[in-house]
C-alpha cells in the first residue's frame, strides 16, 4: 500500500486495532489454557453406582484332551502286548500323519503300558496330563501358557476363565496349525453405492 | 416506532423492483429449489447419497465451508482501510463487504447443517443447553466464534443502516467498538477454521502450522476478488458510485496477499517433497496421483495455474488496471483458491486414509445440487441485503430517496 | 395416590408428545422414520447427565423401540465400570493368520450394519519383508482373498479401535458425545452424536465408522443383549466404533473377538491386575503400539509371542 494514498484523519491511529487484536488473542489464550490444560479427564457418569471387582478364581480347564474313541483305550487291542520298537510303515493307524520333528511313536507312547505316555526318563504320564510331556521339549512355552498368553482363553476375564492344554489346539502328531479358508474380504468404500446413484456409479466403474 | 418504519422500509425495498429484479429472484429461487431437491434425497436415504464414505468422511461441503469462512473473514480487507485508516473510497463500501460476510456465514451454516448426520441435534453444540467441547474441539470453537461473528456483523450492518435511515449520525464509540472488534473476530473465525484441520496429528497433510497463515492469505485474496466482481455488478445494476480507485486499491491488496499465499504454498511443497517422508504421499496424490488414482491431478494443476496466471496479471500495473484483465484475474483467483482450499485441501488430507486405503471421492449429484442451492441462498441474502443497504449508503450521490426506491435494481 | 396421578399424567404427556412427534415426523420425514419421530428422543439429555430414574426410563423406551423394530425381546443395559479396572488388549502378530473370524464375530456380537457393510476390525496383509523396519500402512492390503491363510511370506495386522489413553477423537468431538470411561473404554452416546464426522478425521487408526444410511441388520441375526454405550442398534447419521464389547466385558466376559480367534492370538484383561494376561505380556514380551509417534497412548498392544 502506498502510504500517501491513504488519508489519515486524526481520529484513532493504529493503536485501537492493535489493542483489540491483543485483547482478542488474550481472551482466546486464557480461555484455551484455563479450560483446556492437562490430559483428558475421564468421565464420571451420574447414574453409575460403584461396582467392586470380585476376587478372581483360578482358571479352569475347559475340556480334557480329546481322544479318539475308535482307538482309545489302546489296551482294547494291544492288551499285554509290547510294541515293536522298529520305525516302519504302520498297517493300522494310517490316519496318523506323523509330522512332529523327528519323533517316532514310542518317543511319547509307552511301549508296555499302552494307555500311557512316558517322559524321557521312562516315568509314565496319563493321557490327560500330556502337557507334562510336551514341556520336556517346549519348556519355554510353559510360563506363557500358564499366564494365558500362549494358547486361547475364553469365558470370563474376571470369573470363570477357561484354558486349554496343548493337545486341544495342536494335534500332537502334527502340531502345526492347518491353514484355514479366510472369511470374505471387506467391501471397499468405492463399492458401497447410494441407492439412487447405482447407475452412474456403474458407469463410473465401467469407465475405468 | 422508527425501528418499525425502518423494518417496513426494508420490506418494501426487498419487494419492489423492476422486472429484471424479479427475474433474478426467480432464478435464485430455482437454484434454491434445486438445493432442496438434493437435500430431499439425503432426508430419504441418508448421507449415502453423497459420495463421502468412511475413508473420506468429508467432501465438498466442508471444503466449500472452509472457503466461504474465508470469504466472510475477508470483510477485514475493507474494514481495515475504511475504519482504521479512514480512507474514504473504501469506507463507503465497507457495509457492502459486511453484507458479503453475512451472506458467506449463512452459507457456511447451511453447508454444515447439510453435512451433519443429525442436523436436528444442532443444539448439542450450543453453550448452556448443549454440551459443546470448548476449547478442545476446534469445530465447537469455530461454530461459537463464527456465530458470534455473524451476530456482530448483523448488528453492525443493521445499526449502520438504521442510523442512515433515520438520518442521524451513528454513536461513534458504539459503532467503532463493534467495527474494530470485527477485525480480530474475522481473523479468529478463519484461524479456528484452519485449526479444525491442522490440529489433527492423524492427518499429516494438514498438520502444519503454516496452514493457519495460508488460510488467512487465501481468504484475503479470494474474498476481495469476489468483492471486486460483485461490486462492479452492483455498480452496473444499481447504478451506484463505487469508485474505481477503491476497486484498484482492493486489487492491489489482493496481489500482495496472493504473493504471500503462493509463497506459503510453495514453502509447503518444497518442505514436503524435499523431506520426502512417508507423509509426502498425500501431496503426491494431489499433484501426481497414486498409481491409477489420478482424479485430482488435473484439478491440482488447474488450481495452481489459475493462481499463478492471476498473480502475473495482477502484478503488471497495466493488466491490473485494465478492466478486462483485472476481472479475469479476479475470477481466476476466486476459482484457483476455491480449488486449492476446497478440494485441494480436504481430499488429499484423507487420501490415502489412515490405514492406507485410497478412495477417490468426487461429489455426487445430490451434493452438487445442495452446493448450488446453498450458493443460491447466499446470493439471495446478498441481493436482498444490498437492496436495502444501497439506497441508504449511497444517498449522498445526489439522488433523492424516492428516486432510488424506484430505480431499485 | 399421588404416584398414580403422576404416572397417568406422564403417560398422557408422553402420548401427546408421541402424537406431536408423529405429525412432526410426517412433515419432516427423516430417513428411516416410518416410525414416530419421537420428541422425547429429540430432547434427551447427554448420557453422563441422566439421573438414575431418567436413565431407567430411557432404557425402557429403547427396549420397547427395539422390540417393535426387531420383533423379539431386547435388553438395553447401562452397566457401569468395575472399580479398579483399566482394560488393556494384546494381539500376538506372530500368531495371527488373517482368517477374519474376529471380524465377523464382532459384526454378529455388536450389531454392525450388514448392508451397507460396517466392520470394526480391518485385517491388513503385508509382505513380511516390508514390515521389518516399520509399518507403512499404504502397503497394507485389507482386501486380500486367498483359498487358505496364512499365505506364504505374509504378515497379518488386524486393526480396530486402539482405545487410546489420549484419544484424538474425544478431543475432536464438538459436542462431547464421545468420551473415555473410567475403565478406559472410549464410548459414544449415539443419541448425542450430531454426525459431523470430525472424530473420523481425527482418528489415526480408521476406527470410527459412520452410518451413511439406516443400518441393515437382519431380524434373525440381531443380538438382543445390548448396552447403551455399546452394541444397541444404531441409527443412520451417527458414528460408531468398537467398545471392546462393553456389554460383555463389563460383566467379566471376554470380547467376542478373543473368543473367536482360532489361534488364541487375542488377549484381553485388566491392566491393573498383576496376574492378568495383559499385564504378563506387557511385562514379558516385546510389544509395540501403532503410530506411537502420535502419542495417543493406545491400550492395544501388539506383541511377538
Amino acid at each position: 500500500m502506498h502510504p500517501h494514498s491513504i488519508e489519515p484523519r486524526g481520529g484513532p491511529s493504529l493503536s485501537p486495532p492493535v489493542r483489540w487484536t491483543i485483547v482478542g488473542i488474550a481472551v482466546l489464550a486464557v480461555g484455551f489454557f484455563a479450560l483446556g490444560g492437562g490430559p483428558l479427564k475421564q468421565s464420571t457418569v451420574r447414574a453409575y453406582p460403584s461396582r467392586p471387582l470380585a476376587p478372581e478364581p483360578e482358571p479352569v480347564l475347559l475340556a480334557p484332551p480329546p481322544v479318539d474313541d475308535e482307538f482309545f483305550p489302546c489296551e482294547d487291542c494291544h492288551e499285554g502286548e509290547s510294541a515293536d520298537p522298529e520305525v516302519r510303515e504302520l498297517d493300522e493307524h494310517e490316519h496318523v500323519k506323523l509330522k512332529h520333528g523327528d519323533l517316532w511313536c514310542l518317543d511319547c507312547h509307552d511301549r508296555d503300558q499302552r494307555d500311557l505316555l512316558h517322559l524321557s526318563d521312562d516315568s509314565p504320564v496319563e493321557m490327560s496330563e500330556s502337557w507334562r510331556l510336551c514341556t520336556r521339549c517346549h519348556a519355554k512355552r510353559i510360563p506363557d501358557w500358564r499366564a494365558g498368553v500362549h494358547g486361547k482363553r475364553t469365558g470370563y476375564w474376571s470369573g470363570r476363565k477357561e484354558y486349554r492344554t496343548c493337545v486341544v489346539c495342536h494335534d500332537p502328531h502334527s502340531p502345526l496349525f492347518k491353514p484355514l479358508a479366510p472369511k470374505p474380504p471387506p467391501i471397499p468404500a468405492s463399492q458401497i453405492h447410494s441407492p439412487t446413484a447405482t447407475r452412474s456409479a456403474e458407469m463410473n466403474d465401467a469407465g475405468h | 416506532m422508527k425501528i418499525l418504519d425502518f423494518a417496513m422500509f426494508s420490506v418494501r425495498q426487498v419487494l419492489s423492483g423492476g422486472r429484471a429484479y424479479y427475474m433474478w429472484l426467480a432464478f435464485l429461487g430455482v437454484l434454491i429449489l434445486v438445493g432442496l431437491a438434493g437435500y430431499r434425497e439425503t432426508l430419504i436415504h441418508g448421507h449415502i447419497v453423497s459420495n463421502m464414505r468412511d475413508p473420506v468422511p468429508w467432501g465438498v461441503f466442508i471444503g466449500t465451508y472452509a472457503f466461504f469462512v474465508g470469504v466472510a473473514a475477508a470483510a477485514v480487507a475493507l474494514s481495515v482501510p475504511g475504519y482504521v485508516y479512514h480512507w474514504k473510497p473504501i469506507k463507503e463500501i465497507v457495509v457492502l463487504g459486511e453484507i458479503i460476510a453475512i451472506s458467506a456465514v449463512i452459507m457456511c451454516i447451511l453447508f454444515v447443517m447439510s453435512d451433519l448426520g443429525h442436523p436436528e441435534r444442532f443444539w448439542h453444540l450450543l453453550p448452556v443447553v448443549g454440551k459443546p467441547n470448548i476449547p478442545r474441539s476446534m469445530i465447537a470453537m469455530n461454530v461459537l466464534i463464527l456465530n458470534g461473528y455473524l451476530v456482530l456483523n448483523l448488528v453492525i450492518v443493521t445499526y449502520f443502516l438504521y442510523c442512515s435511515y433515520v438520518g442521524r449520525p451513528y454513536n461513534r464509540v458504539f459503532f467503532m467498538t463493534l467495527m474494530l472488534a470485527s477485525i480480530p473476530a474475522a481473523i479468529s473465525i478463519h484461524a479456528t477454521t484452519a485449526f479444525i484441520f491442522n490440529v489433527l496429528p492423524a492427518r499429516p497433510y494438514w498438520n502444519s502450522a503454516i496452514l493457519v497463515p495460508r488460510f488467512i492469505a487465501t481468504a484475503l485474496c479470494a474474498g476481495p476478488a469476489l468483492m471486486v466482481l460483485a461490486f462492479q455488478i452492483l455498480r452496473k445494476v444499481a447504478k451506484i458510485g463505487i469508485r474505481d480507485e477503491a476497486l484498484h486499491k482492493i486489487v492491489e491488496m489482493t496481489v500482495i496477499v496472493l504473493f504471500v499465499n503462493l509463497l506459503l504454498f510453495f514453502a509447503e511443497v518444497v518442505t514436503e517433497y524435499r523431506s520426502a517422508t512417508a507423509h509426502t504421499v498425500h501431496m503426491q496424490y494431489y499433484f501426481q496421483g497414486l498409481g491409477d488414482h489420478v482424479r485430482l491431478v488435473s484439478w491440482a494443476w488447474s488450481g495452481a495455474a489459475c493462481n499463478i496466471t492471476a498473480f502475473f496479471l495482477l502484478l503488471v500495473p497495466r493488466t491490473r488496471k485494465h478492466p478486462v484483465t483485472m476481472n479475469i484475474a479476479c475470477a481466476l483467483v476466486f476459482v484457483g483458491v476455491f480449488i486449492e482450499k476446497g478440494i485441494g485441501l480436504v481430499l488429499p488430507g484423507f487420501t490415502p486414509g489412515t490405514l492406507g486405503e485410497v478412495y477417490e471421492y468426487v461429489p455426487s449429484m445430490p451434493e452438487v445440487m445442495i452446493l448450488v442451492g446453498v450458493a443460491g441462498v447466499g446470493i439471495f441474502v446478498f441481493t436482498i441485503l444490498s437492496k436495502i443497504a444501497i439506497p441508504l449508503t449511497f444517498r449522498e450521490e445526489g439522488e433523492s430517496e424516492s428516486e432510488l426506491e424506484l430505480s431499485g435494481a | 395416590m399421588q404416584d398414580t396421578d403422576h404416572k397417568e399424567r406422564t403417560t398422557s404427556r408422553r402420548q401427546f408428545l408421541k402424537a406431536a412427534g408423529t405429525v412432526a415426523g410426517a412433515t419432516v420425514g427423516l430417513p428411516g422414520t416410518s416410525k414416530a419421530f419421537d420428541l422425547e428422543e429429540l430432547f434427551q439429555q447427554h448420557f453422563r447427565e441422566l439421573s438414575q430414574e431418567d436413565l431407567e426410563r430411557v432404557l425402557q423406551r429403547m427396549e420397547r423401540k427395539y422390540e417393535e423394530e426387531y420383533g423379539k425381546p431386547f435388553s438395553v443395559e447401562a452397566t457401569g465400570p468395575l472399580d479398579g479396572v483399566m482394560f488393556g488388549y494384546g494381539l500376538d502378530i506372530s500368531r495371527c493368520i488373517g482368517c477374519r473370524r474376529c471380524v465377523y464375530a464382532c459384526v454378529d456380537e455388536n450389531n454392525q450394519s450388514r448392508d451397507p457393510q460396517i466392520h470394526y476390525i480391518r485385517v491388513l496383509e503385508f509382505e513380511r519383508e516390508e514390515v521389518q523396519r516399520w509399518i507403512d500402512f499404504e502397503k497394507g492390503d485389507p482386501f486380500y482373498d486367498h483359498e487358505e491363510v496364512p499365505a506364504e511370506g505374509k504378515l497379518y495386522l488386524p486393526v480396530a479401535c486402539q482405545q487410546c489413553e489420549e484419544p484424538e477423537c474425544v478431543r475432536a468431538c464438538p459436542t462431547t458425545a464421545t468420551w473415555q470411561e473410567p475403565d478406559g473404554i472410549v464410548v459414544i452416546d449415539y443419541d448425542w452424536c450430531i454426525g459431523c464426522r470430525y472424530c473420523m478425521a481425527a482418528c489415526p487408526y480408521g476406527a470410527r465408522h459412520f452410518n451413511w444410511t439406516e443400518p441393515g441388520i437382519p431380524e434373525d441375526e440381531v443380538n438382543p443383549k445390548t448396552h447403551y454405550l455399546g452394541n444397541r442398534p444404531r441409527a443412520h447419521g451417527v458414528v460408531e466404533k468398537c467398545t471392546w464389547c462393553i456389554q460383555r466385558t463389563r460383566e467379566g466376559r471376554y470380547t467376542a473377538c478373543v473368543e473367536a480367534c482360532p489361534v488364541g492370538a487375542r488377549k484381553f484383561g485388566n491392566m491393573l491386575d498383576p496376574k492378568s494376561e495383559i499385564r504378563y505380556l506387557i511385562e514379558h514380551k516385546r510389544t509395540f503400539v501403532l503410530k506411537a509417534e502420535l502419542d495417543t497412548k493406545p491400550k492395544f498392544f501388539y506383541f511377538y509371542g
